[in-house]
């Protein structure tokens, strides 16, 4: 392969920087604390440190002590603190440090966050943000790789989204900071280096919708969060099999947003969804109930799920065997592909 | 103020996870210089020196020579500023900062940390092992339309059944409409009498083979492919004939019956038929034998709207001309009603095909199963001719027959076929046999 031809004389470029997720998710902080003084971030380690993924990185000596606020080790105080600074007119947007940590928040989440609006009869808006670093694949230990979010998208009264790379990043956090309503915003913490351009001059997609990232027509993937680059690859290498795969990022998760997902099985007649979590009563098989419904003459294959298994996480040197990866879900095609 | 950075043992092979510390050319406080060998070190492959990535100032040695280090391990510390002034640092107080690269994984402070890179298919047979990640999500606005279109609809029952019967449901599929079970069955049923099936605006059609069709088909196959065939051909001055016809259509004894060319190769046949009986000799391959047949069941080949029917004129040997005219103008009739009976289409021992009619002249027929030579009638038509010494217009036909090897040699087809044109090019031959 011929050498690219540099020209010397050529006036240098501005070289479109690449950030990572975890920097899109800062940026989208800054503009949203620049935008608005009644934001405010709170959690463990936030402040002074910038987070234990450094997404909070400076913001505490740009905005302050008393806009970042280092929290103790209490996420129940975490998010009640929050309801409180939401009542009385503020946007808190809290960082629970590990997924697995959000389980001392879970009373305070369930009984004030998702029902304070309704049982004011809609006086009150509780406009919280809980941002979770969520799922496997960094290493850890136990407590630090869940995927907690289908606890989250049982509960009426809030709304769970998730990321998958750096420029929804970067818009759906400032999306759900300008929601009215209480947002859990999952990001997927092996995806964090993931880097993309970001224009935030675009118009950002709508935070409550799904998308289709890759058209296709031989089945398709519908997934979200970290799975998103998963089902990607697979959908590269599926070309060799001649399988053309459509990939659908969900996005949000509560709502589901999942009139793609049909339109797209109307289409392919088969469906593969992909998630990290415990393939029990899942986001996964909500999708898997709700496809049979919408598109029950459609479909040539049932519903297939490629889930982590239903164990609690496993040790971090055996997560591979347990993290749904490009073989599982390209068996998954396969299998639907025989039925 | 210094700024120290951790260097990690890098990967000084291909996946390589260890090397161990040879000897240190650096002693803490030292300067160091880019690309100044700093250490020797011994992976299991070689002794490999490694230089000094920055310039500055050793400050601490992390190994001892004869320590075996895991790649990715800090090995040394360099203060790369030894006069600058403070930096942030954000270091995990080991090897590389979070959000760094090390040993094919992103430094955290929690856990080892992702990995980096692209996942891979595991390998396997036949096939090579994908390289390139996709780039990063870029989404489509809009539905593209997509070949293929939507998938039929029908519930999951149905589309077992049609996938059993061997149903294409897109062959039944119309807009909106979901195919039940009886649009499957309908669609598996044998022979309806019903017109092809054509979608309006195909360009195509595609029509179920069944009935006549796809017995003909089995039939010439299975001959073309069993019997080895020969086909000889003749052309004959039918003059005679023809002048022998006119003067019978007005004997009374044939005034009312249709007296064509075919029923005087019909009876030509049967005469010579006496004459070399192999012809009407059948091959049975799984006797062992072949069955000479002292009678001749004559086929006649009949092009009918159902297709190609081949009726048989039975005894046709023991039957006079006229009578072979009746049998023939009957069996014509009641093929094309499509009333041909199956016990009318057994049993035959010799075929005539008529192509003439369709103003041929001369083919290379496929025998019926089932007997051993096929004639085919090419037309007659006016054609200069020499006759004693001058070209004159005559009544020219052509014969083409088609006979089993197995069964008949060129010797006895070639007189076969000579017997037949001598008694088509002049009938009173007839009265010698």
């Amino acid at each position: 392969m011929a050498a690219p031809v540099i020209d010397p004389k050529a006036p240098a470029q501005a070289a479109p920087t690449k950030l990572t997720m975890g920097k899109a998710i800062n940026m989208g902080l800054r503009a949203a604390m620049e935008a608005d003084p009644k934001v405010i971030v709170m959690g463990e380690d936030v402040g002074k440190m910038g987070g234990v993924y450094r997404i909070t990185d400076g913001l505490q000596k740009d905005f302050g002590e008393q806009r970042v606020l280092d929290t103790p080790l209490s996420e129940a105080g975490i998010v009640g603190t929050a309801v409180g600074l939401a009542v009385r007119g503020f946007r808190p947007v809290c960082e629970i440090q590990f997924d697995g940590f959000i389980f001392p928040g879970f009373d305070q989440i369930n009984s004030q966050v998702a029902k304070l609006h309704y049982r004011t009869q809609g006086k009150v808006k509780v406009p919280i943000v809980i941002r979770v670093p969520f799922g496997g694949g960094v290493g850890a230990v136990e407590h630090h790789s869940e995927s907690p979010e289908s606890f989250f998208a049982h509960m009426p009264g809030i709304k769970v989204v998730s990321c998958s790379n750096p420029v929804d990043a970067y818009w759906m956090i400032q999306q759900a900071i300008q929601s009215d309503d209480p947002v859990l915003f999952f990001e997927p913490k092996r995806r964090y280096h993931e880097k993309d351009e970001i224009d935030t001059t675009a118009t950002p997609y709508p935070l409550f919708s799904s998308r289709v990232v890759r058209r296709g027509t031989t089945a398709t993937l519908a997934t979200y969060g970290p799975l998103v680059k998963t089902c990607l690859e697979a959908a590269t290498a599926a070309t060799e099999d001649g399988h053309d795969l459509e990939v659908i990022d969900l996005r949000t998760l509560s709502p589901l947003d999942l009139d793609p997902v049909f339109e797209s099985v109307r289409r392919t007649g088969h469906l593969v969804v992909a998630s990290e979590a415990p393939s029990e009563v899942s986001i996964a098989s909500e999708i898997a109930s709700r496809v049979q419904q919408e598109c029950f003459y459609s479909l040539e294959a049932p519903v297939l799920k490629v889930a982590g298994f239903d164990t609690p996480y496993p040790p971090a040197k055996v997560e591979d065997d347990y993290l749904p990866d490009l073989d599982r879900v390209l068996d998954a095609v396969d299998r639907s592909m025989a039925w | 103020m210094p700024n120290y950075v951790h260097f990690p043992l890098p990967d000084v092979g291909e996946g390589l996870v260890e090397a161990e510390i040879l000897t240190w050319h650096v002693q803490p406080g030292q300067e160091v210089q880019v690309n100044q060998i700093f250490v020797e070190i011994e992976t299991s492959k070689a002794a490999v020196e490694l230089p000094a990535p920055y310039a500055g100032v050793v400050k601490e040695l992390l190994a001892e020579p004869g320590q075996t280090v895991e790649v990715g391990s800090p090995i040394i510390v360099f203060d790369i500023d030894p006069n600058g002034p403070e930096q942030s640092s954000s270091d995990n107080g080991g090897g590389a900062k979070i959000g760094e690269e090390s040993g094919g994984r992103i430094q955290s402070l929690v856990g080892y940390g992702p990995k980096t890179g692209a996942s891979k298919r595991r390998a396997r047979k036949g096939t090579t092992v994908v390289e390139a990640p996709p780039p990063a999500p870029e989404p489509e606005p809009e539905p593209a339309v997509v070949a293929g279109g939507y998938v039929p609809l029908a519930k999951p029952p149905v589309r077992k059944l049609a996938k059993d019967l061997g149903v294409d449901l897109r062959s039944l599929a119309t807009e909106g409409q979901v195919i039940t079970r009886d649009d499957v069955q309908r669609a598996a049923a044998p022979e309806p009498v019903s017109a092809p099936v054509v979608t309006a605006g195909e360009r195509e059609r595609r029509v179920q083979v069944r009935g006549v069709r796809k017995a003909t088909a089995k039939a010439m196959v299975d001959s073309a492919f069993t019997a080895p065939h020969v086909t000889e051909f003749m052309t004959i001055d039918v003059t005679p004939m023809m002048e022998l016809r006119a003067k019978l259509k007005t004997h009374p004894q044939f005034r009312d019956v249709k007296l064509t060319p075919l029923v005087f190769a019909a009876k030509a046949v049967c005469l010579a038929a006496r004459r070399t009986p192999d012809i009407n000799a059948v091959w049975d391959e799984a006797a062992g034998e072949i069955v000479y047949k002292s009678y001749v069941h004559l086929g006649i080949a009949a092009a009918t709207p159902r297709g190609l029917v081949v009726p048989k004129v039975h005894d046709a040997d023991a039957m006079s001309l006229r009578e072979l005219a009746e049998a023939i103008e009957a069996l014509t009739l009641k093929a094309r009603d499509g009333k041909t009976t199956p016990a009318e289409m057994a049993n035959g021992t010799f075929t005539i095909t008529n192509i003439g009619v369709f103003g041929v002249d001369t083919g290379t027929p496929i025998i019926n199963p089932g007997e051993s030579a096929i004639l085919a009638l090419g037309t007659i038509r006016d054609m200069p001719w020499v006759v004693d010494g001058q070209v004159v217009p005559r009544k020219i036909c052509q014969l083409s027959l088609s006979f089993d090897h197995r069964v008949v040699d060129g010797q006895q087809g070639s007189e076969f076929l000579a017997d037949v044109g001598a008694l088509l090019a002049d009938p009173s031959i007839a009265i010698t046999y």
